[in-house]
C-alpha cells in the first residue's frame, strides 16, 4: 500500500503533448536547430539540458532575467521594515539606556542590514522559482532522464502538418532522436 | 573512439579546468553517484560511535537542564566560557562555505566548483551546531524564543543597541540565507539523483529536493539569474555576521576585548578555521570514493593557500593586539596580555599561537600543500588553535577583569566537555548522512567545465 503510494508520488502520470521533441548530443547542432526553428517562427520552444550552454542561449535570444527587480524590492521592504521595527521600539516605550539617542541610528543599521538581506534572499528564491516555472510535479515537456545526463532535448509545442515540417527540419540538424507526441 | 572523443583534445577547445578532455558527462554523474547508496560496515561504525557521544552529550545536557548551569564550569566572573567558545567556533567554522561558495563565485575562481558542496553542507551544519550554544548558555533553553524580538507583557521590547540581539538577526539571517544557497544549489544535481534512483522512496524525496527541475532554458535562466543575487547577498553577509559576532565583545568595556580590530580579526579566523575544516573533510571524501581527479591536488592547494593566507592575517593581529596593549594609554590592557601569555593560561595562549601562527608557516612550502596527510594533520592542528583562540579571548579576560583582586581560574567541567563533544558528534551526524544521501560535489557546476560535445571544431 505504501509502495504504492510512493511508486505514484514519484511517477506522476505524463502530461499529454502535441509537439515534437528531438534529442541532440552535439551542442552546436542543437543551436543550430533552435536557430532554424526560431527562424521558422517557432518561439516557444525549450530546450533541455544537463548545463546551459551559452551558443543554444544566443540562439534563443533571452533576455536578462527579471529575479534582480523583485530581489531589489525584496531588499528594499527588508530594509525599511528593520529600520521601522528598531524606530518603532523606541518610540511605543521611550526609555533613554545609555544615555543613548532614542533613534540610534548607526546601531540600528545592524537590524536593518540583516532584514534587508534577510527579505532580498526570501524574495530572490521565491522569484526564482516562480519565474523559472518551479516546483513542477508534472514537466510542461516531455522528459528523458538523458537530458540530466549529456543528451539535449529540443521540443517544439506544434501539431498536424507543422509537426511532420519540424520533424524533418530536426532530421535535418543531425537530431539522435526525433519523437512525434499526439 | 567516438568522433569527439577523437577530435575534442585540450588543445583544440583549451584549458578544461583540471579534468581531462576525454572525461564524459557520464562519467562524472557515475563518479558523483558512486558515493550515494546504502553505507558500508564503515560508515556505520563511524556513524553508531558518532550517535554514542552525541547520546552522551545529550544525557549530559538534560542534566544540565534538570540541575541548572550550577554543573557547568562556571566561576565568577566567568560566566561566559566553554559554551561561547563553542558558539563562535562553529559560527567561524560556517564561513568558509559561504566564502567558497560565494565569494569566490562572484571573483570567478573555478577551483571552488569542485569544492564548494561540501563546504556549503558544513556551512549549514555548523550554523546549526553554533545556534545550539546561545541556547544551552541560557540554562533555561525552554525561554529561547525570548531572543526573538517582540514586545514584553509590559510592552517593552529587547534592546536593539545591543549586540546580543544584533546576533540574533545575524544568527538568523546566516542560517537561512545559506540554508537556501545550499538547497537552491542541490537543484540541479537532485534531479540528476532522482533520474537514476531505483528505490520510490527515494525517487520522490529527490523529486523534493529538485522542484521537479527538467533542466529547460527558462529552468536554467532564472536559476542563474538568482543564483548570483544569493552570492552577491551572501558576501557581504559573512563579513556581517562574524563581525556582529566579534561585536558582542568588542562593544564591552572588557580589556582584551574593546578594540576596532576585532571585526577583521574575526572574520579571518573564521576563514581561517573554516577552511582547514573543509581541507579536514574533503581529504578523507577524495580518498575514500577515490576522486581525486575530481578533487585534485590542484584544488587541495589552492584552499591551503588560503589556510596560509588567513593565518598570516591573523598572525598579524595577534601581534598588532599587542602592540596597541603596548603603545597604547591603558594599563589594564597591557597588564591583560601579559597576564595572557605568561598568566593561569600560558598553556592556552601559547597552544593559540603554535598551532594558528607558527606551524601554518610549514604551508609556504609547496610539498607540505600538496602532501595530504601532513595537510590533514596541520588543518587539524588550526582548529584545534583556532578553538583555543576563542578560549583564551573569553576566558582571560573574564577571569582577569578590571580588578585583579577577583581574578580567578575558569575550569572546564565534564559537562562542558561532553557538551563540547556532542557538538562535534551533531555536526557530524549530519555530515555523515549528507555524504551518502545527497551529491557532495556539484555535478552541474563541474560539467561546465568539461569539455562539450561539438561536431564542428571550435574555430
Amino acid at each position: 500500500m505504501i509502495m504504492k503510494l510512493l511508486n505514484r508520488l514519484a511517477n506522476p502520470p505524463e502530461g499529454k503533448y502535441h509537439g515534437v521533441m528531438g534529442v541532440f548530443y552535439y551542442v552546436d547542432d542543437a543551436a543550430d536547430a533552435v536557430r532554424t526553428l526560431r527562424q521558422a517562427g517557432h518561439r516557444r520552444l525549450s530546450v533541455l539540458s544537463p548545463v546551459p550552454h551559452h551558443q543554444i542561449e544566443r540562439a534563443l535570444e533571452q533576455g536578462l532575467s527579471l529575479v534582480r527587480w523583485v530581489t531589489f524590492c525584496g531588499g528594499a521592504i527588508g530594509f525599511t521594515a528593520g529600520m521601522s521595527l528598531c524606530i518603532y521600539s523606541v518610540l511605543s516605550y521611550p526609555m533613554v539606556t545609555g544615555g543613548k539617542e532614542l533613534i540610534s541610528l548607526p546601531p540600528f543599521m545592524i537590524p536593518t542590514y540583516e532584514s534587508m538581506i534577510l527579505l532580498g534572499g526570501l524574495t530572490n528564491l521565491l522569484a526564482m522559482l516562480a519565474l523559472g516555472r518551479l516546483p513542477q510535479v508534472r514537466p510542461r515537456a516531455p522528459y528523458d532522464p538523458r537530458f540530466t545526463e549529456d543528451r539535449i532535448g529540443i521540443w517544439v509545442p506544434c501539431s498536424g502538418v507543422e509537426a511532420e515540417r519540424v520533424r524533418e527540419m530536426l532530421r535535418g540538424h543531425e537530431a539522435e532522436e526525433v519523437r512525434l507526441y499526439e | 573512439m567516438s568522433e569527439y572523443e577523437a577530435s575534442m583534445t585540450a588543445e583544440t577547445v583549451g584549458v578544461t579546468e583540471h579534468l581531462p578532455a576525454s572525461y564524459t558527462q557520464k562519467a562524472l554523474n557515475d563518479d558523483v553517484f558512486r558515493m550515494i547508496g546504502w553505507p558500508g560496515r564503515i560508515w556505520w561504525a563511524v556513524f553508531i560511535l558518532d550517535l554514542a557521544i552525541l547520546l552522551t552529550g545529550g544525557i549530559v545536557l538534560r542534566n544540565q537542564i534538570v540541575l541548572g548551569l550550577g554543573v557547568a564550569g562556571y566561576t565568577r566572573p566567568v560566566m561566559w566560557a566553554a559554551y561561547i567558545t563553542n558558539f563562535v567556533f562553529w559560527v567561524g567554522i560556517a564561513h568558509c562555505g559561504t566564502l567558497v561558495s560565494a565569494v569566490l563565485y562572484l571573483f570567478r575562481s573555478h577551483f571552488r566548483r569542485a569544492v564548494y558542496r561540501v563546504a556549503e553542507a558544513m556551512t549549514v551544519f555548523g550554523v546549526l551546531t553554533a545556534a545550539l550554544f546561545p541556547l544551552l548558555h541560557t540554562g533555561r533553553p525552554w525561554f529561547g524564543y525570548w531572543l526573538v524580538p517582540y514586545p514584553s507583557q509590559r510592552g517593552l521590547w529587547p534592546n536593539f543597541r545591543s549586540p546580543l540581539e544584533w546576533d540574533v538577526f545575524a544568527v538568523t539571517t546566516y542560517l537561512t540565507i545559506s540554508s537556501i544557497f545550499f538547497l537552491v544549489g542541490l537543484i540541479p544535481d537532485a534531479a540528476v539523483a532522482r533520474d537514476r534512483a531505483k528505490h520510490p522512496a527515494m525517487k520522490l524525496l529527490y523529486q523534493v529536493f529538485s522542484f521537479g527541475w527538467i533542466g529547460t532554458n527558462t529552468n536554467w535562466k532564472y536559476y542563474y539569474g538568482g543564483y548570483i543575487f544569493f552570492a552577491a547577498m551572501a558576501t557581504p553577509l559573512v563579513f556581517s555576521v562574524h563581525s556582529v559576532v566579534s561585536w558582542d565583545f568588542a562593544m564591552a568595556q572588557t580589556p582584551g576585548w574593546h578594540s576596532t580590530l576585532f571585526a577583521p580579526y574575526f572574520v579571518a579566523g573564521a576563514i581561517f578555521s573554516g577552511v582547514a575544516m573543509v581541507i579536514n573533510l574533503l581529504i578523507p571524501i577524495r580518498k575514500t570514493f577515490k576522486l581525486e581527479h575530481i578533487v585534485t591536488l590542484d584544488h587541495m592547494e589552492k584552499l591551503s593557500k588560503l589556510v596560509l593566507l588567513t593565518s598570516n592575517i591573523v598572525a598579524y593581529s595577534y601581534l598588532t593586539e599587542f602592540f596597541i596593549a603596548w603603545y597604547g594609554p591603558s594599563k589594564l590592557e597591557r597588564d591583560l596580555f601579559w597576564y595572557r601569555f605568561t598568566g593561569h593560561y600560558w598553556w592556552a595562549a601559547w597552544i593559540m599561537f603554535t598551532c594558528n601562527a607558527l606551524i601554518p608557516l610549514a604551508l609556504w612550502f609547496k610539498p607540505v600543500r600538496r602532501n595530504m596527510l601532513v595537510l590533514f594533520i596541520l588543518c587539524l592542528f588550526v582548529n584545534v588553535g583556532m578553538w583555543f583562540e576563542r578560549f583564551v579571548i573569553i576566558a582571560t579576560s573574564l577571569a582577569r577583569p578590571v580588578d585583579p583582586a577577583v581574578t580567578v581560574y575558569y575550569r572546564m567541567s565534564w559537562t562542558e566537555a561532553a557538551i563540547t563533544a556532542g557538538a562535534f558528534a551533531w555536526f557530524f551526524m549530519f555530515f555523515l548522512i549528507f555524504v551518502r544521501l545527497l551529491p557532495a560535489f556539484s555535478i552541474a557546476e563541474i560539467k561546465e567545465t568539461l569539455t562539450m560535445p561539438m561536431r564542428r571544431k571550435p574555430a
